[in-house]
């Protein structure tokens, strides 16, 4: 698979602050990376990084094989919705400062307009291309900036903060939104707080604490890696009192009808040949939240 | 990069439209500054003085000095606003590169300059009686003068890239325009051969008697001046573009 993202050993200091040491990154298409961290952890650092507006110290970024940093015609293979910005001009409409910017994206003015006219529809804006950005809502706004992201098909996007401040329906609007995305094809970073919104749309993560990658991987290893040995067992009746009592010495746990084991695989078998017959509802392995993982990694380092 | 003009030109008169209040207001305020200093000067200088010729070269050189102060300045101010709303960094995500676009978009706005020039021209014209020359050829000179303009425009813009409020030092400097404008190439001293190096000099000079004398275009002048301009557009260019180096290794292109 080729790789959109390649950024290796990237580092920066400002003064005597190391904001970044070491960090590499990769994304490929389709990908969705979630990139955490607490706040001034690094992240903004790393990402003005990737999109060539800040330089580092030493490492290398290339989008596509080339260099942003010396090549900006590498810039066409890039979107990115930037945290704390508004990122579209207010004085001017939806429809205005999708074809603006995508005219200084290296698009020609008529395919702006057509694509603009696109993008508005699929992004539920139709109704509000004549409309002043200034009078569109924080969530229109959002969704607007991700539109301009989108305008010139890049293939990476990088997604700072994209749901911060929207409401419930437009945070699971842009969710949507990326999920469809990364089907596509693009390769996504996604840096958010929002780690319940990491979990659901990231195919990996990387957290990063004090400038330095202290955990990256594959989200469903490392949630995995992070739950353990448990398992849950959902019964479809509670078990009475005195079966109970004899199943806790296998490692049973809970009062039901959903209960938790404690224990291996083959302490699993042992407990579920000794419920036989009782009806069984469910069994699963049980996983960590990423929200768990983020605090004992970040905990931890 | 015609694509681009395009939106940059569409971008400024859609402004203009949508709000022209902030027009009228520039119209009318610069109006008043000149009227207040052209009736302040004939008070001072008692109801027997006779202003004359002076009355035009007065008006060519204003005129021309708020011009050159849009050109001078709203690099600067475009810059500062777009670091403080927060759409610097996606100006600097376009992979024409900063200063072709900011070069383009100084073209593109030049026609919505040169029409509030001209409505400042009309409006002072008919409220001083003043009679001003203006012929085709005119734009030649004030093309190398707003050259210059532009390159001071990206110098000052690379401190505004660089420090972030640099309106101070723009309200101060705009009189430094003044002085500019107003030096006079008359003579054969060292401060005459001075002026040709000095930006903006010798196309203002030359608007000035063109515009205020009805002198016939002095080409030799105008080559001059073509070179002045571009030597000091080019110096500024030059500057920005170190800004914009420090500015990305600094971590400068973001926040306000």
């Amino acid at each position: 698979m080729t790789t959109v993202l390649e950024a290796t050993g990237l580092h920066k200091r400002f003064g005597t602050l190391v904001a970044v040491e070491e960090v590499s990154l990769h994304l490929a298409p389709g990908e969705v990376l979630a990139f955490l961290g607490p706040n001034g952890a690094g992240k903004t650092t790393t990402i003005k990084m990737l999109a060539g507006l800040l330089w580092p110290d030493r490492g290398q970024v290339q989008l596509m094989g080339k260099d942003p940093h010396r090549d900006p015609w590498a810039l066409r293979h890039l979107g990115a919705v930037l945290e704390g910005n508004r990122n579209v001009y207010w004085r001017m409409t939806a429809q205005e400062n999708l074809v603006y910017f995508g005219v200084a994206r290296g698009l020609r003015f008529a395919e702006a307009s057509r694509r603009a006219r696109k993008i508005l529809e699929q992004l539920e804006l139709a109704e509000k291309s004549h409309t002043e950005v200034r009078h569109l809502s924080r969530g229109m706004q959002q969704k607007l900036s991700l539109g301009v992201a989108l305008m010139h098909h890049p293939e990476l996007l990088l997604l700072d903060e994209p749901t911060l401040g929207l409401d419930v329906e437009s945070a699971l609007r842009v969710e949507e939104m990326v999920r469809t995305l990364a089907r596509e094809g693009k390769a996504i970073l996604l840096t958010t707080h929002q780690l319940e919104v990491a979990q659901r749309l990231a195919s990996r993560l990387a957290i990063i604490q004090r400038g330095k990658i202290v955990l990256e991987g594959r989200t469903t290893e490392v949630l995995g890696r992070f739950a353990g040995e448990h398992y849950l067992i959902e019964l479809e009746t509670p078990l009475p009192p005195e079966r109970l009592a004899a199943l806790r010495a296998l490692g049973l746990e809970g009062e039901g009808p959903e209960y938790v084991y404690h224990g291996d695989g083959e302490g699993l078998w042992r407990l579920l040949e000794a419920l036989k017959p009782w009806p069984l509802k469910k069994v699963a392995r049980a996983e960590a939240d990423l929200l768990e993982v983020f605090l004992k990694v970040v905990g931890h380092a | 990069m015609l694509d681009l003009f395009w939106v940059e030109f569409k971008r400024s008169w859609l402004i203009l439209r949508r709000y022209p209040s902030e027009f009228v207001g520039t119209v009318v305020s610069l109006s008043i500054l000149f009227l207040l200093l052209f009736l302040g000067a004939r008070f001072l200088a008692g109801p027997s003085a006779e202003f004359g010729e002076r009355t035009e070269a007065l008006l060519a050189g204003f005129l021309l000095w708020t011009l050159t102060l849009f050109s001078y300045s709203s690099l600067s101010f475009g810059l500062s606003e777009e670091a403080q709303t927060g759409t610097l960094e996606q100006v600097f995500l376009t992979p024409y590169g900063p200063i072709p676009l900011l070069l383009v978009r100084n073209l593109a706005g030049l026609g919505t300059q040169l029409l509030l020039m001209g409505t400042i021209a009309l409006v002072l014209l008919l409220t001083t009686g003043a009679r001003l020359s203006f012929t085709p050829l005119l734009l030649l000179p004030i093309m190398t003068v707003l050259l210059g303009g532009y390159g001071l425009g990206f110098a000052m813009a690379s401190l505004a890239l660089l420090f972030k409020r640099v309106q101070q030092l723009l309200g101060i400097s705009q009189f430094l325009l003044i002085f500019l404008l107003q030096y006079p190439l008359e003579g054969s001293g060292w401060l005459t051969k001075l002026g040709y190096f000095v930006p903006l000099v010798p196309g203002a000079d030359l608007t000035r008697q063109m515009m205020a004398k009805g002198a016939h275009l002095d080409w030799n002048l105008l080559g001059l001046a073509l070179l002045n301009g571009l030597a000091y557009l080019a110096l500024g260019i030059f500057l920005f573009s170190r800004a914009v180096q420090a500015a990305k290794r600094r971590g400068l292109l973001f926040g306000y």
